[in-house]
């Protein structure tokens, strides 16, 4: 018994050590890119042998900042404007647009439903990277290119969030659809007044998963997109394009980059997790 | 749980269509109504795209300059093709100049090692941690779960960039490496060296991800197996080998498909390292091969029979996954 006991003890050991350790590591880039975003070029490397990069915050941050602002061609400031009303604006059509047509799969029924739905389950395994060449042509011909709505339109129909509204909506017994019909209710105030207001958590989850595949969308913004309409994805690359990398300035985008998104990643991260689980595929 | 999961596509194709006909209602009009803005765009966006592309692959944009290229818009709303006086018909020529291209080849083979860096560690970290957060010892589990799933909502150029910093020359990776014991690794320049470089910022990334996807299926396998394995006497290996493993396939095979797809459609992770002067035959992608070929060549139509063979590839690997489990 008291053999058992040692052993236990000594599996939880291994599992904390193992838990911390990986946490740490996965941690550790998101400490630096605070870290660094504060520091001179200089101390972000290090400069001789056996010496150091600094690994506490430094107080460059707003030098970095305002050095990153006299860029023009980079318009970091302006990028994240944009891309803050792109995946705001992407979201808000895409949740609507998935969300009616998901009631129309999951609560009625007509001809050709089936072959519908097979074509967008057809598409579920395209990634979105392969379509670049045809959407390129096709958004240019409709004068749309170097728009927000060029990246905003195209993945509106998200078929993993039509997909997933159907999932969702098929829990909603068909007995208050039509006792709502009974009072006299049209269809559409069905779906707005009894379907949406059932679906707050589904719509949430969907939204996170939007949210971010549209905030994390950098092929498609990088062909379609021209300056001053960049995103943040496209920015940070012209920083880097440069022969001469400011890595100082391009720490402080980073870090403006991914430290926000953190913070609200953290407060929505249930709808996320709900969202992986239940649609269940990447972007 | 791991039905819910993974089973959507398989359920789906066995629509239960007699019994949804009996209960649903089927008003003229009111379904095309609420679909009508989802299919506009699906229609225009993804379906034509598909098939489009297919055709564009059996053509050449020869002598297309760049400004004709971004110009197009500025004569609006011209039916595609007749604006492109330059496109002609070549046949198979495309998919001729693709089964002997090199650089295909090359990055198709970087991407396969990219996979296969990527995956096991990757797998086998998510694995690790899905374990030992379902273990009923473990406290603080909600905290370590929101912290490793955070990578996941980093911004990927972003993310990209900070790995750069790190990996760079006299940055904290040879430092810490020092530390051990182990010589500075130029991952910006050694061909090997930068294309692991690029899985690994990919395990960074997906790896919690990945974990609260194998923890969910984890929670589903019913304790009674565990309870009668340990009557039997059977120890932690033993269960691990013969319960967890065997009930984790279908999550495994789920965790399989997405990222083989996901490592195919890598560009943000190369397209960072090659910029920041990493070597670019040994991380280039295929994506990033099929960006360069049609956006800084400007060869739109080679593009396109790249882009088929690879859509074609990931169908059947995705395929060879589903029939091999």
């Amino acid at each position: 018994m008291h053999e058992k006991l040692e052993k236990e003890a000594l599996w939880q050991f291994g599992g904390y050590g193992f838990l911390i350790a990986v946490t740490m590591v996965m941690m550790f880039p998101i400490y630096w890119v605070v870290v660094a975003s504060t520091l001179p070029q200089s101390a972000i490397f290090a400069g001789g042998a056996g010496e150091l990069p600094r690994l506490i915050p430094g107080s460059n941050f707003l030098a970095n900042a305002e050095a990153l602002a006299a860029r023009p061609e980079v318009d970091f400031y302006r990028s994240m404007l944009n891309s803050l009303v792109i995946a705001v604006v992407y979201t808000g059509l895409a949740l609507l647009f998935c969300s009616m047509g998901g009631f129309a799969l999951a609560k009625y029924d007509f001809k050709y439903k089936r072959t519908l739905f097979m074509g967008i389950l057809g598409t579920l395994l395209l990634p979105t990277n392969l379509l670049v060449i045809p959407l390129f042509l096709l958004v240019s011909n409709m004068g749309l290119s170097n728009s927000y709505w060029a990246v905003i339109l195209p993945w509106a129909a998200y078929p993993l969030g039509i997909f997933f509204m159907k999932q969702a909506m098929q829990s909603i017994p068909d007995s208050l659809l039509e006792a709502a019909r009974m009072d006299g209710a049209s269809e559409f105030q069905l779906y707005y007044r009894v379907v949406l207001p059932s679906m707050k958590s589904s719509l949430a989850a969907l939204a996170v998963i939007l949210f971010l595949f549209q905030w994390n969308l950098f092929l498609w913004p990088l062909v379609v997109l021209r300056e001053g309409k960049y995103t943040i994805p496209v920015a940070i690359s012209k920083i880097m394009s440069n022969d001469m990398i400011a890595y100082d300035q391009l720490m402080v985008a980073s870090a403006m980059a991914i430290v926000p998104m953190f913070v609200v990643f953290i407060l929505l991260q249930r709808h996320f997790v709900n969202g992986i689980l239940g649609g269940a595929v990447k972007e | 749980m791991s039905r819910q999961l993974l089973v959507p596509l398989l359920d789906q194709v066995r629509f239960k269509r007699e019994q949804l006909k009996d209960r649903l209602p089927t008003l003229p009009g009111t379904p095309l109504l609420f679909l009508s803005p989802f299919f506009l765009l699906f229609g225009v966006f993804l379906a034509i795209p598909v098939f489009y592309t297919f055709y564009l692959s059996f053509f050449t944009f020869q002598g297309v300059s760049t400004e004709a290229l971004f110009a197009i818009d500025i004569g609006a709303y011209q039916i595609m093709i007749p604006e492109m006086a330059n496109l002609q018909y070549v046949g198979l020529d495309n998919y001729r100049r693709l089964l002997t291209d090199s650089v295909f080849y090359q990055s198709l083979l970087n991407t396969a090692i990219i996979f296969v860096v990527q995956v096991p560690l990757m797998v086998a970290l998510a694995l690790g941690l899905a374990l030992v957060l379902n273990a009923a010892y473990t406290r603080y589990k909600g905290i370590f779960r929101s912290l490793l799933l955070l990578p996941v909502s980093a911004n990927t150029v972003a993310y990209s960039a900070v790995f750069i910093v790190i990996a760079a020359e006299g940055g904290i990776a040879d430092i810490a490496l020092g530390a051990v014991g182990i010589s500075p690794i130029d991952w910006l320049s050694d061909g090997f060296w930068a294309r692991n470089l690029v899985a690994f910022m990919s395990v960074w990334r997906w790896t919690g991800y990945n974990m609260i996807i194998i923890l969910a299926g984890l929670q589903t396998i019913s304790p009674s197996l565990y309870e009668a394995a340990e009557i039997g006497g059977a120890t932690k290996i033993q269960k691990f080998r013969h319960i967890t493993l065997p009930q984790l396939k279908p999550i495994m095979l789920f965790v399989f498909v997405t990222t083989t797809i996901g490592v195919f459609k890598k560009f943000a992770e190369p397209m960072i390292v090659i910029s920041s002067g990493g070597p670019i035959n040994e991380t280039r992608t295929i994506v990033y091969y099929i960006w360069q070929v049609a956006f800084q060549n400007l060869e739109l139509g080679y593009g396109s029979a790249l882009t088929v063979a690879l859509v074609a590839i990931i169908m059947t690997l995705s395929l060879i996954q589903f029939k091999v489990s």
